[in-house]
């Protein structure tokens, strides 16, 4: 066991591509946790995707010796954590685990979104914050600005933030210095009962469930028999650890240690982010505070484009759920994608990133629908139905009112675009709450928005009509009553269940319009002509056509362009495989995505 | 590279004929549409390049390959370019392989080079065709296709290939922006009285990487819209009917007995050798193989069925080919006799003699087949002789991709 008064737990929080990992692979250099020989980039991000992306989606926990300038020895836990709003609750958790938080701006960006959501996280958890900011080696760098946006916008003093390059390696010493002298050690009493903070899990094939832990009071060995308080599950612990990243093997984690817990479970549900562990027999009384459960925001249909994947699609969800427990599913069929599983995720990054993983790791070629939310439905013999789909929908008669799940959005933003910012709220259903100049360069506006808007290509369209300086924070705020109907989209005279959304009643036409449009463009003209309407309870609202199709054909064909020409049919062929046959009909499978783009 | 001389005295090859193309790469100026190989301009580089291409032909002959020549194609680019130095090119081919009796002889050529001296030069040389590449008789449309002649030089043209006595084909491109319904009949009736004997009618296909690839993405000229080029394929099928030049293929016309034979070869599956830096050449495994063995390229692999063909690209520059005619194959493709039988009925659905059923059976298309003939892409006709074959019907040769991808992949599902 270490002295916690040697222990510093931190994380580095920051927005998005603010270089959160890159600082992380420095410290590891610097302090030779890896050698430089052994060195990849965004060490702690081990998925491909979140390398690719420069994102981070699983949190990471790994423990590093730093001989400080006063010549002592200092044990520190760095806590990498997701950095997206999708992961709030996980993040929420990791910083739980801490005492501080290196907060990174990016010295070209400044503060953003996510930076005021994280350090607002990191103040509601009492750390000591840190301002460090990063890319300090940039020719458009301005740590006067930022220092003063920081100053500014979280009322945090930041005339001695750490200026640090994660690329050149610039600061990353002054960095843990500060860790060191700033952020207190870890306190807890070590003859109480057991209290350990899971603040991540992961799914090991040889060992089982693994949880991230953070040890509050008391100490946790190997062979001890404990609880995990919220899940009610008793285990005996078969081995504790540290990462270094490497997991290595020790007698017991005490007082401050943050390491790993071989739970010997194989269901990883049962070891949820924010639970407590504690002894078994007379263990804590009270779990620590701050748990929830996960609740998925967002829902989607994924469907195999092969039908006959299927059961190996089944498979990959509970082999990926394993690793990630905020993934819901559940079997939904549809009459024109036939069966898939409507599952539910944190969010929208989040729902992306795991129809990419089933894609690679598992090579399944899938179709999501549009994605939706939970609605609340009440209907007039007073029953209360919770529904993910819009296929769920009661039959309208039989529905008193409609639920749907409310956000306070925060929006940080250029002056300069406030207009625009006004205008796209507008375009989805916001009510304006109010709005602060930070500085001169930055203004945070608020709003009240239902999710489903801002699922509806919200994001996107706030990037590109703010040429990307926008950053943006939600939370969900409850449930609250809005004028809601089912759209129906018809091909060829015949609904196509998958295409159906639900929409606020005085959006549904014009939504209708732009989306039966969207679609003629989308769906390739067939050899017949094919009707495109949108519907409501029955009655079309709006229609378009898909001209048959009159002419392909490559006409020249000589020697030299056989193979060459042979080989586009190939790809044609190949294309028309990625489509889903609805019916007679070719439907590409963008077309099931198309109504989230309809405000282009 | 092996001593020609070693292999000459191997025994004969299989007795199928092979057809002789010439590449030649040059052009007055490229044209907007077009994404072959060629250079504009080039002047020095057009007598070493006729040597290098007599030369490679020169090599071919010692494996008696080039031993009865049932067609000759010179194409392009644009071969007239080369003046003087085509007429050598001709001369010389001739000397080279034995030209069976009656061969065609091709030249293709523009309407910028194409002059009465030369026309007459080349047809004293053995020439008995020229396909000229005519496009349009519009100023217009001519322009936007980035064409370096107008239509009063390419009426121009017509005049001394038809007063040159030799039988010409001539290119047209419809479905082009701007191109009328109007425009496109009066340049078919133009083509019709211009004494051309073969006509072909391309729709206008915009290819990446092209100046017009360009200006269409740039929003400066429209994309081609495929409705008018349907219409346009119609309208020159009713126009070349009644002028007594049916359709044999999807974009050939011709009047009966004036179908191009080269071209014939490469849609009946006959081999062919490709002369020059970006020449296709196909030949029969036996003819490949020993080939190959005296090269050393790569054999034909031992396949379950057995290869039944191969066919080379070369994918040299004019620089390398000059350079080393005989360099190497380029990419080479191995068609096993499943295969080839699919190109053979992909192919062979391109000319209105359509494929016999023993055809269709061999390339496991019937069941395709069918399929399309539900669609009213193609349909079982009857010869004259009382066979029956399946031959692609009006609606098929506008949706032609349909019927070719479809018999092309007809083995995929039974074969992965």
């Amino acid at each position: 066991m270490t002295d916690p008064t040697l222990i510093r737990n931190f994380s580095i929080i920051a927005h998005i591509d603010h270089g959160k990992s890159t600082l992380a692979d420095r410290v590891l250099q610097l302090t030779h946790t890896i050698e430089d020989r052994d060195m990849v980039e965004q060490v702690l991000d081990s998925m491909d995707i979140e390398r690719e992306r420069g994102i981070t989606i699983k949190a990471q926990a790994v423990r590093v010796l730093y001989t400080a300038d006063d010549g002592v020895e200092y044990t520190l836990n760095l806590i990498d954590t997701p950095g997206h709003v999708d992961f709030t609750y996980e993040v929420s958790r990791s910083l739980q685990a801490c005492e501080g938080a290196l907060l990174v701006v990016d010295a070209t960006q400044g503060v953003e979104a996510q930076t005021v959501a994280n350090a607002i996280m990191a103040m509601n958890a009492h750390l000591e914050i840190i301002p460090l900011i990063n890319k300090i080696d940039l020719p458009s760098a301005d740590a006067e600005r930022v220092r003063h946006e920081i100053e500014e916008a979280l009322a945090i003093p930041a005339d001695e933030a750490v200026l640090a390059s994660g690329k050149t390696g610039e600061g990353v010493r002054d960095a843990l210095e500060a860790v060191v002298r700033l952020v207190p050690h870890p306190v807890g009493d070590p003859h109480a009962p057991l209290k350990a903070l899971i603040f991540d899990s992961f799914f090991d094939a040889y060992r089982g469930v693994v949880a991230l832990i953070r040890v509050v009071d008391g100490h946790i060995n190997a062979g001890m028999k404990v609880s995990l308080m919220a899940a009610g599950t008793v285990i005996d612990v078969e081995e504790v650890g540290v990462r270094r990243p490497a997991h290595v093997p020790v007698d017991r984690l005490g007082v401050g240690e943050v390491g790993y817990l071989v739970t010997g479970l194989k269901d990883t549900s049962l070891v949820k982010v924010g639970d407590t562990v504690t002894l078994a027999k007379h263990g804590a009384v009270e779990p620590l505070p701050g748990y929830r459960e996960v609740k998925p925001m967002v829902y989607t249909g994924l469907f195999p484009i092969d039908g006959d994947q299927y059961p190996e699609l089944r498979d990959a969800l509970d082999k990926l759920r394993l690793n990630d427990p905020s993934v819901i599913y559940e079997p939904e069929s549809s009459h024109a994608l036939g069966f898939g599983f409507r599952c539910g995720f944190l969010g929208l990054l989040h729902m992306e990133i795991i129809k990419e993983r089933l894609e690679r790791e598992f090579d399944l070629d899938l179709l999501a629908t549009a994605p939706s939310v939970e609605y609340h439905v009440y209907t007039t013999n007073g029953e209360m139905i919770s529904i993910h789909s819009p296929q769920d929908m009661p039959d309208p008669g039989t529905v008193d009112h409609i639920e749907e799940p409310y956000l306070k959005v925060t929006i940080l933003v250029p002056p300069e675009f406030v207009g625009a910012i006004m205008e796209l709220t507008e375009l989805h259903r916001s009510t304006f709450v109010n709005m602060q100049y930070l500085s001169a360069t930055t203004v945070e506006m608020h709003y009240e928005m239902p999710l489903s808007e801002l699922i509806m290509d919200f994001f996107d369209q706030l990037k590109s009509r703010t040429r990307g300086y926008a950053s943006l924070d939600y939370e969900v705020t409850g449930y609250r009553t809005s004028k809601l109907v089912k759209l129906d989209v018809l091909l060829a005279g015949k609904p196509v269940d998958a295409l159906s959304f639900i929409v606020h009643k005085d959006k549904a036409f014009a939504r209708g319009k732009m989306l039966t449009e969207k679609l003629r463009g989308i769906i390739p003209r067939q050899m017949f002509e094919v009707p495109i309407q949108a519907a409501i309870g029955g009655k079309i609202i709006a229609r378009e056509t898909v001209r048959a199709m009159r002419k392909d054909v490559i006409a020249k064909c000589y020697g030299g362009d056989i193979s060459r020409k042979r080989k586009l049919l190939e790809k044609q062929k190949k294309g028309k495989k990625r489509m889903k046959q609805v019916g007679t009909i070719e439907v590409p499978q963008e077309a099931f995505m198309a109504i989230l783009k309809v405000d282009d | 590279m092996t001593d020609p001389a070693d292999t000459a005295s191997l025994p004969g090859l299989a007795p199928e004929p092979v057809s002789l193309y010439v590449h030649v790469p040059f052009c007055v100026s490229k044209c907007a549409y077009c994404d072959f190989y060629s250079r504009a301009g080039g002047e020095a580089l057009r007598k070493p390049f006729v040597d290098a291409a007599l030369f490679e032909a020169g090599h071919w002959s010692h494996y008696d390959l080039l031993d009865d020549v049932p067609s000759l194609y010179i194409g392009g680019g644009t071969p007239t370019l080369l003046g003087e130095d085509l007429v050598r090119l001709v001369r010389g081919l001739i000397e080279t392989a034995r030209l069976r009796p009656h061969a065609e002889v091709t030249v293709e050529t523009n309407p910028e080079t194409t002059d009465a001296p030369l026309v007459a030069a080349l047809i004293e040389a053995g020439v008995n065709r020229f396909s000229l590449g005519v496009q349009s008789f519009n100023d217009d449309v001519l322009r936007i296709l980035g064409r370096c002649h107008d239509a009063a030089r390419a009426r121009e043209a017509t005049r001394i290939l038809r007063d040159s006595g030799a039988g010409f084909s001539i290119d047209l491109i419809c479905g082009v922006p701007g191109q009328t319904t109007a425009s496109w009949e009066a340049t078919l009736e133009e083509a019709v009285r211009c004494g051309a004997r073969h006509l072909s009618v391309y729709p206008l296909t915009v290819e990446d990487g092209t100046p017009l690839d360009a200006s269409v993405r740039a929003g400066e000229v429209p994309a081609p819209d495929p409705d008018d080029a349907a219409d346009m394929m119609l309208a020159a099928e009713v126009v070349l009917t009644a002028a007594g030049m049916p359709r044999y293929e999807v974009a050939s016309y011709a009047q009966p007995g004036h179908e191009a034979r080269h071209n014939l070869v490469y849609w009946t599956g006959g081999p062919y050798l490709g002369v020059g830096p970006h020449a296709a050449s196909m030949l029969t495994a036996e003819q490949y193989r020993r080939v190959a063995e005296a090269e050393g390229w790569a054999l034909p692999p031992e396949t379950d069925p057995p290869c039944a063909r191969a066919r080379f690209t070369r994918e040299a520059t004019l620089e390398d080919y000059m350079r080393r005619p005989l360099a190497d194959p380029g990419p080479v493709e191995f068609l096993d006799a499943d295969e080839a039988a699919r190109e053979d009925a992909m192919l062979g659905l391109r000319t209105t003699a359509g494929i016999t059923a023993a055809q269709a059976e061999a390339a496991g298309a019937v069941e395709a087949l069918v399929g399309l003939a539900g669609q009213g892409l193609v349909r079982v006709i009857e010869t004259a002789e009382g066979e029956s074959r399946w031959s692609t019907t009006e609606q098929g040769w506008l949706l032609g991709n349909r019927v070719f991808e479809a018999v092309w992949t007809a083995g995929d599902s039974s074969r992965s």
